[in-house]
């Protein structure tokens, strides 16, 4: 098959020195990447770099014609802006709509439609600040899918977000891969990375492993990602990264 | 009664200045709200104040070479409002700072050149809190013909606005041309700036880009509601304004800028689910229940 993302060589500088150096990986159709690393390690520099916002000082970026939708991290979103959930969802329709084009009944159909598939429909006219964290993140993946965009990049969706809320955002993703849609997920949490994703991306400014997560997560890569903090014990490195990783008791759901 | 109210109002209409004054004040009230509910959910009060101040130098040119005030307003708004916004992409300062430069400058600017002038003082009374009293046809002519740009701009361009505003990010991905958007914005500041010059003064200017505009935000939960509602206030504001000056003769522009300040007071206090009783209301019940 081939790739839907193709990302070669990728490079970003900051202030005199590499955000991001040489990461080059590539993505199938469908396929649900999770993008691991310590903070700092340059996951939202990688979105951004991908989606244009930040200038990459070399590299290339193919998308075979597929479109990106970008799930902002939380904190970087002002909720207390007067919109209401459909008016952000709309906000995935202006490129479909055009310069100079108000919505039309079926860009009003599709967001409707959208927000059913993320079961937010009955929140349409709530003001976003008055949702919580999951529901926010469920309407930035309506936002998306307004977009039709086919690659999903989710930057710490994850992050604040309590248990159920955060099945509920797998479980979409799980039904967005039937359509072909690929995802992106930028977390803190190796367990669920390990766990949840097809694939995994061990990044700290550089790509240090990339793969199916039973592969790419080896005392030897976890290392060169997190340095001297990673333990590990055995076979057992969902026991051990859970205690590394800040969530207290680690949380499994089978 | 009823004949002394619509005396009390129909009297100050006999005038053909309170006429030209009121009809100046509710163009400006609107594009003021209106406009200034970017400034108010960007955080740009700091760069709506800076931008009026600093358009004294035109001011005082266009004073010297004996042609509208308006024209040299209008040219130094723009390249104002370039020049902060060049300055601080550029990232060697912060955006407060190269605005806090530029407007300093500019006001010195203003008055060094207004102080060679002999009787500059009246005049610059004007320019600082305004005369809406004192508006020609031709400004209200010039006011109309911007204000509508202005509108419609924002009108035409909402969509756009509102998401460069609300996810710049989602922008980006959008590809939208965001350094331009950005840059038209500022632009749609400035010529509000200096359409409403006339009506508040540069002094009072910024009040009347954000109070409105926060007291709108505080009653509503979506954009162009906020837009809307802030009109009809700062457009009611403007007109209470003026008849205050008109039967108590303070002057105009502060009475406006008083009214609007009474009208975010009330909204402060009393909105359904911002204002401050109702969430000291909501506290109180938790604790009770």
């Amino acid at each position: 098959m081939t790739p839907i993302l193709k990302v070669h060589n990728l490079t970003v500088r900051y202030n005199g020195r590499d955000a991001l150096a040489g990461v080059s990986f590539s993505v199938q159709p469908g396929e649900r990447v999770a993008i691991v690393g310590p903070n700092g390690a340059g996951k939202s520099t990688l979105f951004r770099a991908m989606v244009g916002l930040i200038h990459a000082q070399a590299g290339s970026i193919e998308t075979n014609g597929a479109e990106f939708g970008y799930v902002t991290q939380r904190s970087a979103v002002d909720w207390s802006f007067p919109v209401t959930v459909h008016d952000v969802v709309m906000m995935g329709r202006i490129s479909r709509m055009g310069w100079l084009r108000w919505q039309r009944p079926r860009d009003r159909e599709i967001a409707q439609q959208c927000l059913v598939q993320v079961g937010m429909q009955d929140y349409a006219d709530r003001q976003i600040g008055e949702l919580s964290g999951g529901q926010q993140q469920r309407v930035f993946i309506a936002r998306a899918l307004a977009q039709e965009a086919t690659i999903l990049l989710m930057d710490e969706p994850f992050t604040g977000v309590d248990t159920p809320s955060q099945e509920a955002i797998l479980e979409i993703l799980e039904q967005m891969r039937d359509q072909g849609v690929t995802a992106l997920v930028s977390t803190h949490d190796l367990n669920l990375a390990v766990e949840r994703f097809d694939r995994l991306a061990l990044l700290n400014r550089q790509l240090i492993a990339y793969g199916p997560p039973s592969q790419a997560v080896t005392p030897g890569t976890l290392a060169a990602a997190y340095g001297g903090q990673a333990l590990w014990r055995g076979d057992d490195y969902a026991m051990v990264l859970g205690d590394i990783d800040c969530c207290g008791e680690g949380e499994h759901h089978h | 009664m009823l004949a002394d109210i619509a005396e009390f109002l129909i009297e100050p209409l006999r005038y053909p200045f309170m006429v030209r004054g009121l009809l100046a004040s509710v163009m400006v009230g609107t594009l003021c709200a209106v406009v200034g509910s970017y400034v108010v959910l960007r955080g740009m009060a700091f760069f709506g104040d800076a931008l009026a101040h600093a358009i004294l130098p035109g001011i005082a040119i266009a004073y010297l070479l004996e042609i509208n005030l308006f024209w040299g307003a209008l040219v130094m708004s723009l390249v104002t409002a370039v020049g902060i916004g060049y300055l601080s992409r550029q990232g060697q300062v912060k955006e407060d700072t190269a605005i806090g430069v530029i407007f300093a400058a500019c006001l010195a600017l203003g008055v060094a050149i207004l102080s060679t002038i002999q009787g500059y003082s009246v005049d610059l009374t004007h320019i600082l809190f305004g005369n809406v009293l004192g508006v020609s046809e031709t400004d209200l002519w010039l006011t109309a013909g911007l204000g509508i740009i202005v509108l419609l701009a924002v009108v035409l361009l909402y969509k756009e606005l509102l998401v460069i505003s609300f996810d710049p990010i989602l922008a980006a991905t959008l590809r939208l041309p965001l350094n331009v958007l950005n840059y038209l914005l500022l632009v749609l500041i400035a010529l509000t700036v200096v359409v409403s010059l006339q009506t508040v003064g540069v002094a009072l200017m910024v009040a009347m880009l954000v109070t409105p505009a926060a007291t709108a935000y505080l009653l509503t939960r979506r954009l162009w509601h906020m837009m809307i509602i802030g009109a009809v206030i700062g457009t009611l504001s403007s007109v209470a304004g003026l008849y205050l000056s008109f039967y108590v003769n303070v002057a105009s522009g502060a009475a406006v800028v008083l009214v609007c300040t009474a009208f975010f007071l009330l909204a402060f206090l009393f909105a359904p689910s911002r204002g401050t009783i109702w969430t000291w209301l909501r506290q109180k019940q938790v604790k009770i229940s």
